[in-house]
């Protein structure tokens, strides 16, 4: 295909947009509409599954070492347990450090512990702890079962927030499935009623197809304007969610930025900066709205190629 | 340049009824630059004849070449390039409303990739050539039945083909315009392209002294080349 040929298909296709208005506004109205959705489903659950994350990060698992337990063991478990897959990091708290800290969280009322402090002091009812952190809460229950191996009867306790992790990796996956199916169920939406929308143009066009088949148009030449149309409509569609997406995600940094509840303000530092967001929302739903349009436009067009 | 070999065509039934024979066992030969007529009643067979030529149907047996291509065999992409070497003309015009006559003529040339200067230089020769110079940014509906087949057979010209084929060119225009559209047919032919016009106006042929093919229940009853002085068999 040469130049000018080239030039007068992607005119055909935008003198096509506008002599078939109400076809284009009703497929623009119709796939803005989905990127929106679409839009608004995906940031909403990339958001909640960051904040689902960053509460996991949080997550600590607590493993008491009974007084038995000499230092030689300690000191092997403090090189298995770094050593799991699911372990982050992994601290060890002695019984006198157990005192510091919680002196610390008494406060004014520390002095009540004055006479459990100091090392190997044999009065301090506290025991010598490991304090761990995972690295993913949906492997909690399982990184549990794994430290009790290590330690048996001498790890008389763990405390671990398995029934929130539990708990977070539910809403997490819902949350996941949830938006990218609504993603995936408007994604066919849209290509559906952008390719009855073009199927309608093709129809009422249908005499013109022809013609062109008998005068020697091949089916790309074809097909091209229909291409151009569609994946114009998809790039304006995509422009248009982008703004109002975009404004939208933008008004609701601003209002979450207001001093709110704690968990609140956790939310909102999961939430990407407006600057990182924007670029690659447009990209995506440009792209996203071209290959909408023009994958509609092939499916519409087949038909009426075979003379 | 046009040959049928034992050529058969049956559409077959899609309803349980019976298949229909629409062609069977026509043999003809149509040279390079002749002037045929292919004659019939209306389910004689004829546009069954087109649908061949053009490659839009296939025959059931035998062979039909067009421009040496051999249409049983040739591949789904080569058909627009053996249907720009034919330039047709319907019964019914088949113009785009939307275009002017100009544009509908440039279309033929567009489809081709034809560069934009040399459609700019060419087209305004053919309307000429075709008496329309003073209408080419008139849309179809704003023109005469004869002018607008005119802009049809200027759109079948305008790429030159070796070969125009005319489907009941005359059928929707009065019968002065008829023998006007034929005259311009015949001076087309007279620099050397094919033409064959299929049409069942048996009287309308036989004012041109040309070769007449006539087709009845699917066959060719009739093939008047003795009739036409000088032709070759």
């Amino acid at each position: 295909m040469n130049w000018s040929s080239f030039k007068y298909l992607v005119k055909q296709g935008w003198h096509n947009m506008v002599a078939n208005r109400l076809m284009t506004v009703a497929s623009l109205g119709v796939l803005t509409a989905c990127l929106v959705i679409t839009g608004i489903a995906g940031i909403l659950s990339i958001s909640v599954s960051n904040f689902v994350q960053s509460l996991g990060d949080k997550d600590m698992v607590e493993v008491f070492i009974a007084d038995e337990a000499t230092e030689e063991q300690i000191n092997q478990w403090g090189q298995q347990l770094p050593a799991l897959s699911n372990v982050a990091s992994c601290e060890f708290i002695s019984k006198a450090q157990a005192v510091e800290d919680m002196k610390e969280e008494m406060g004014e009322y520390a002095d009540v512990l004055k006479d459990y402090e100091g090392e190997g002091n044999e009065s301090n009812p506290l025991p010598a702890s490991f304090r761990i952190y995972v690295k993913d809460i949906a492997l909690l229950s399982q990184t549990v079962n794994e430290i009790q191996q290590i330690g048996g009867d001498m790890f008389y306790r763990i405390n671990s927030p398995t029934e929130l992790g539990d708990i977070l990796v539910q809403l997490r996956r819902v949350v996941n499935v949830a938006g990218w199916g609504l993603v995936a169920v408007l994604g066919i939406v849209s290509v559906v009623i952008i390719s009855n929308t073009i199927r309608l143009t093709v129809f009422a066009r249908r005499k013109e197809i022809n013609i062109m088949k008998f005068v020697g148009a091949t089916n790309a030449f074809i097909r091209m304007p229909f291409f151009v149309e569609g994946m114009t409509v998809g790039a304006l569609a995509g422009l248009i969610s982008t703004v109002l997406v975009g404004g939208a995600y933008f008004a609701a940094l601003k209002a979450l930025a207001q001093p709110g509840a704690m968990w609140l303000d956790e939310f909102t530092q999961c939430l990407y900066p407006f600057h990182v967001v924007i670029l690659p929302l447009a990209g995506v739903f440009v792209l996203f709205g071209m290959f909408i349009g023009s994958a509609g436009c092939a499916f519409s067009i087949r038909k009426h190629l075979k003379v | 340049m046009i040959r049928f070999e034992h050529v058969t065509k049956v559409y077959e039934s899609t309803g349980g009824g019976q298949d229909i024979m629409a062609l069977h066992d026509v043999n003809l030969h149509i040279r390079k630059g002749e002037f045929v007529f292919v004659l019939g009643h209306s389910g004689a067979g004829k546009s069954t004849f087109l649908k061949l030529i053009l490659r839009e149907e296939v025959a059931t047996e035998g062979r039909v070449l067009v421009n040496k291509n051999d249409l049983s065999t040739i591949r789904q992409r080569d058909i627009p390039y053996l249907r720009r070497g034919l330039g047709v003309v319907f019964q019914d015009f088949r113009l785009i409303p939307t275009m002017t006559a100009y544009e509908n003529v440039a279309f033929a040339m567009r489809v081709t990739n034809i560069p934009e200067r040399q459609i700019k230089r060419r087209v305004p020769y053919v309307l000429n050539l075709v008496g329309l110079a003073g209408k080419a940014h008139s849309l179809p509906q704003e023109l005469s039945g004869g002018e607008q087949q005119r802009i049809a057979l200027a759109r079948a010209l305008v790429h030159s083909p070796p070969i125009i084929i005319a489907d009941e060119p005359t059928g929707n225009i009065d019968p002065e315009l008829s023998v006007e559209i034929m005259e311009l047919l015949q001076a087309i032919n007279s620099v050397g392209t094919t033409i064959v016009v299929v049409t069942h106006e048996r009287d309308l042929a036989q004012r041109f002294h040309k070769r007449m093919i006539v087709i009845d229940h699917g066959e060719v009853i009739d093939d008047g080349l003795a009739r036409v002085r000088g032709a070759r068999v």
